[in-house]
C-alpha cells in the first residue's frame, strides 16, 4: 500500500502529525503497536500547561507553552476543563522566588496575577492554608485520552488511516532511502508492508530503539515520572509549587479525580515497557504533595502509575529535571544521512499541535506539497459547537463532557441504561465508540470513554461492561478474555496503593473476580 | 447479660461456630455491624436461640483480667457490658475492617491481636491479579486451640474463627474446629 507518510506511534504527537498531514491533503498511515494513549500520553498529569511552570528557567518552553495553550482552549474545548492554576509559595521556600516568577511569567507572556493569601485560603479552601504567597495563572486540565481520541477522529475523517495494534518490524530502505515499513499486525499475525517517501518517527521514548532499527542513534533520556490518582476532586484549580520544579509539586483536578505528581528519575531503555511505581515513590510523593493540600494526607487514593518523557540528553544531569523541554525534531537525512526519516520527540502534551506542525512543515518541504497548517483554527470533532442536549440525565451530561457535541450519533433514546456507575457511561456511549472510535477490547474502550477509571476500578461493572462491549463487536465470546485483560491492567496501578480503603476494594475485587474466569 | 459465648462478628465463621454452639445448649449472643450476605446462617443462629445484635458494634478493648477478657462493650448497648466464659473473634479482614492496614502497618483494631504479616508494604501485593495474593493470608496468629495473642501471651478465653485467621483457611472448618475446643 502506497501513502504520502508513514507516522509511527499512536500518542498525541503522533496522531496530532497524522491529522496536520491529513489536514493539508497528503495520503497518511499511522501504526501504533499498542492502543492510542498507551504510553507517555496516558500517562502523565493531564495538565494544560500555562508555562509558568517554566518560565524562570527555560523562557522559550514556557512561550511555547502559553501559545499553545490559548490555541487548544479554542480548538479543543471540550478536552479542556478551564480551571486555572495557582502557584503558591509556603514558608519554607524562598520568598523572592514568586517576584522573579512573575516577571518571567510575564516576560514569556503568561497572564500571572498575584493573590493575597487570605483570598486564596477562600477560594480554595483545601489549600494549605500556611501559605505565605500566591501566583494566579492560565494554567487548565486536559484530558489526553479524550484529546487524542478526537485528534485520531479528525484524521480519519480527513482520510487518514490509524492502525493500531500494528507494531513496525523493519524499515525498508531502497537505495540508501528509506521507503516504507514493515509492520506486525499483533491482531491477525499478519505482515504488512507499507510504503511511503517519507516516514515520521513519533514513537516517544521508543523512538531510540526505531531508529537504532536503520542505525541511526538517538541520545534518549528516558525519565520515569510517577503520579498517584486520588478518589475525587481535592482543589478546584491546578496547584503548583512556586519554586523550582520538583517532585511531587503539582496536583491537578480532572474529572471525578485529582492527580498528584510527579517524581523524576533516569530509567534504563529497555525497561520502559514494564515500568512500575515503588512504594517509596509513593511514599515520596505523598510525603510532598501533603504540602500542597493537607487533604492529600486522609484522601483515598485510587491507583498510581508511571510514564517515561521522551527527553532527548544533553548532559548528565541525574533527574533530568533540567533537560529542555522542548521541542526536538531530526531530519535524518542532513543528520544521519538517511533520506525520508524524520524524527519529533521531547516536546509536552501541551505543545503537541506544535510539535505535529513542525514535523509536518517538514514534511511538506521534502514531498514539496506548498499547503498551509491549519491546526491552530480548525476546531476537532466535538469541539465545533456546544453540545446539544438531548435530555437531562447525569449520564448524557458525563457522556457531552468527553465527546462534546459528537453525542449527537449517540442513541440516547434507546440506549441510556448506565453501564458504568461510577463514570455514567451508557450502553449508547459504548456503542459509538465501537461504531467509530476504532475499539478492539475493554482496555480501548476504557480510554474512549472512562469506563472502570472511577472509584470502583470495574470492581462492579466489568462483567457488564465486558459483556455489553463483547456483544457490540460482534464476538460475545470474548467478553471473560476482556475481563481478564482489564483486571490485570487495573491490578498494576492498584499494587503500589494497596493499603487503607485501596486494600479493602482489593480484597473485594479479589474475591468478585479472582477466582471466578 | 452473660452469655458462655459472645461472637464478635456475625459472618459466615461467627454465625457457623454460633450454631455448633447452640445445639451443644450455648447461650450465645452474636454482634455484628450488619452486613447482611449470610441470611441463611443469620436465620438459623436465630431461630436456634441465638441472641442477635445487628448494626452493633464492639468497642475496642474491652475489660481483662491478667490474660482473661471478662466482658466487651458495645456502640448500642453503652453501658451494659456483654459478659461470657469465651469469646470468639470473627471480624473477617480488610473490607469488613477486621484488620487494618495503614501505609506502615496492619493491626487488628479491637484487641491488638498479633498478627502474621509481612512488614514490607512492596511485598502485600503479586503482580499476577489472579494469584493468590500475600495479603490474603495475613491475619491474626493464633495457638493450637484457635486462641489469640495479646501483649505477647495467650488470651485464655478469646479464640479467632474465620478470614481474620493467618494462612489460608477454610471458613467453615475453621469455625467448626475451634468449637470442638468450646464445648
Amino acid at each position: 500500500m502506497n501513502f504520502d507518510v508513514i507516522i509511527i506511534g499512536g500518542g498525541i504527537t503522533g496522531v496530532s502529525t497524522a491529522r496536520d498531514c491529513a489536514l493539508r491533503g497528503l495520503k497518511v498511515v499511522l501504526l501504533e503497536r499498542d492502543d492510542l494513549t498507551a504510553g507517555a500520553t496516558g500517562r502523565n498529569h493531564g495538565l494544560l500547561h500555562s508555562g509558568s511552570r517554566y518560565a524562570v528557567t527555560d523562557t522559550e518552553s514556557a512561550a511555547e507553552c502559553i501559545r499553545e495553550n490559548l490555541i487548544l482552549k479554542k480548538i479543543a474545548s471540550h478536552c479542556i476543563e478551564d480551571t486555572g492554576g495557582l502557584s503558591i509559595t509556603l514558608p519554607e521556600d524562598d520568598p523572592d522566588y514568586q517576584s522573579t516568577f512573575v516577571d518571567s511569567c510575564r516576560a514569556a507572556g503568561i497572564d500571572a496575577q498575584v493573590l493575597d493569601p487570605e483570598e486564596v485560603r477562600r477560594l480554595e479552601p483545601n489549600v494549605n492554608p500556611d501559605l505565605i504567597g500566591a501566583v494566579r495563572v492560565p494554567d487548565a486540565s486536559v484530558d489526553p485520552f479524550r484529546l487524542t481520541t478526537a485528534t485520531a477522529l479528525d484524521a480519519t475523517m480527513h482520510g487518514a488511516v490509524i492502525l493500531t495494534y500494528h507494531e513496525v518490524l523493519d524499515f525498508i530502505i531502497s537505495r540508501g532511502r528509506m521507503v516504507g515499513v514493515k509492520a506486525l499486525d499483533r491482531r491477525s499475525g499478519r505482515t504488512v508492508s507499507l510504503h511511503a517517501p517519507i516516514t515520521v518517527n513519533a514513537a516517544g521514548i521508543w523512538g531510540a530503539r526505531m531508529a537504532e532499527k536503520c542505525g541511526i542513534k538517538i541520545g534518549m533520556y528516558p525519565a520515569k515520572g510517577s503520579l498517584l490518582i486520588f478518589g475525587h476532586r481535592i482543589c478546584k484549580m491546578v496547584v503548583n509549587r512556586c519554586r523550582k520544579p520538583s517532585n511531587a509539586d503539582i496536583l491537578v483536578p480532572g474529572d471525578v479525580v485529582s492527580v498528584l505528581g510527579t517524581t523524576s528519575s533516569k530509567v534504563p531503555l529497555d525497561e520502559c515497557d514494564n515500568i512500575r511505581v515503588t512504594a517509596s515513590e509513593v511514599d515520596e510523593l505523598l510525603l510532598e504533595g501533603v504540602k500542597l493540600s493537607p487533604k492529600i494526607a486522609v484522601s483515598r487514593v485510587l491507583r498510581a502509575y508511571a510514564g517515561v518523557r521522551p527527553l532527548v540528553a544533553s548532559d548528565d544531569d541525574p533527574t533530568g529535571r533540567s533537560i529542555s523541554r522542548g521541542i526536538v525534531l531530526l531530519d535524518h537525512e542532513t543528520r544521519d544521512g538517511m533520506p525520508g526519516f524524520i524524527t519529533i520527540t521531547g516536546g509536552k502534551l501541551t505543545t503537541h499541535r506544535l510539535m505535529a506542525e513542525q514535523a509536518a512543515d517538514l514534511v511538506c518541504a521534502k514531498l514539496h506539497v506548498d499547503s498551509p497548517c491549519r491546526t491552530a483554527e480548525l476546531p476537532l470533532p466535538g469541539s465545533e459547537e456546544p453540545a446539544e442536549m438531548p435530555d437531562k440525565k447525569i449520564s448524557t451530561r458525563a457522556a457531552a463532557t468527553r465527546h462534546g457535541s459528537r453525542i449527537s450519533q449517540m442513541d440516547f433514546a434507546q440506549k441510556s441504561e448506565v453501564i458504568c456507575q461510577c463514570e455514567h457511561v451508557t450502553r449508547a456511549e459504548i456503542e459509538y465508540a465501537v461504531r467509530c472510535l476504532d475499539v478492539h477490547n475493554l482496555i480501548d474502550l476504557r480510554r474512549r470513554t472512562r469506563i472502570g477509571m472511577g472509584t470502583c476500578q470495574g470492581t462492579f461493572c466489568m462483567s457488564k461492561v465486558a459483556a455489553v462491549l463483547a456483544e457490540a463487536l460482534g464476538t460475545p465470546e470474548k467478553a471473560p478474555e476482556f475481563v481478564r485483560e482489564y483486571a490485570r491492567e487495573r491490578w498494576k496501578g492498584i499494587i503500589p496503593v494497596c493499603w487503607g480503603e485501596s486494600l479493602r476494594e482489593a480484597e473485594y475485587m479479589r474475591k468478585q473476580y479472582g477466582n471466578e474466569i | 447479660m452473660k452469655f458462655d459465648t459472645v461472637i464478635i462478628g456475625g459472618g459466615l465463621a461467627g454465625l457457623t461456630a454460633g450454631c455448633i454452639l447452640l445445639r451443644a445448649g450455648q447461650k450465645v449472643a452474636a454482634v455484628t455491624k450488619g452486613l447482611s450476605l449470610n441470611e441463611a446462617p443469620r436465620n438459623r443462629f436465630v431461630a436456634l436461640g441465638g441472641v442477635y445484635l445487628p448494626g452493633d458494634s464492639v468497642l475496642p478493648g474491652g475489660e481483662w483480667r491478667k490474660n482473661r477478657l471478662l466482658r466487651v462493650y458495645t456502640k448500642n448497648l453503652g453501658k451494659t457490658p456483654l459478659e461470657a466464659e469465651n469469646f470468639i473473634l470473627s471480624t473477617g479482614k480488610f473490607f469488613s475492617r477486621g484488620l487494618i492496614a495503614t501505609m506502615s502497618e496492619i493491626k487488628e483494631p479491637l484487641f491488638n491481636c498479633e498478627l502474621d504479616y509481612d512488614t514490607d508494604r512492596g511485598k502485600w501485593c503479586v503482580s499476577e491479579f489472579f494469584e493468590r495474593q500475600p495479603f490474603e493470608n495475613f491475619g491474626v496468629r493464633t495457638d493450637g486451640q484457635g486462641r489469640v495473642f495479646v501483649n505477647g501471651r495467650v488470651a485464655e478465653n478469646l479464640y479467632a474463627a474465620g478470614e481474620i485467621l493467618a494462612g489460608e483457611i477454610d471458613i467453615e472448618q475453621s469455625a467448626a474446629q475451634l468449637c470442638r475446643n468450646l464445648i
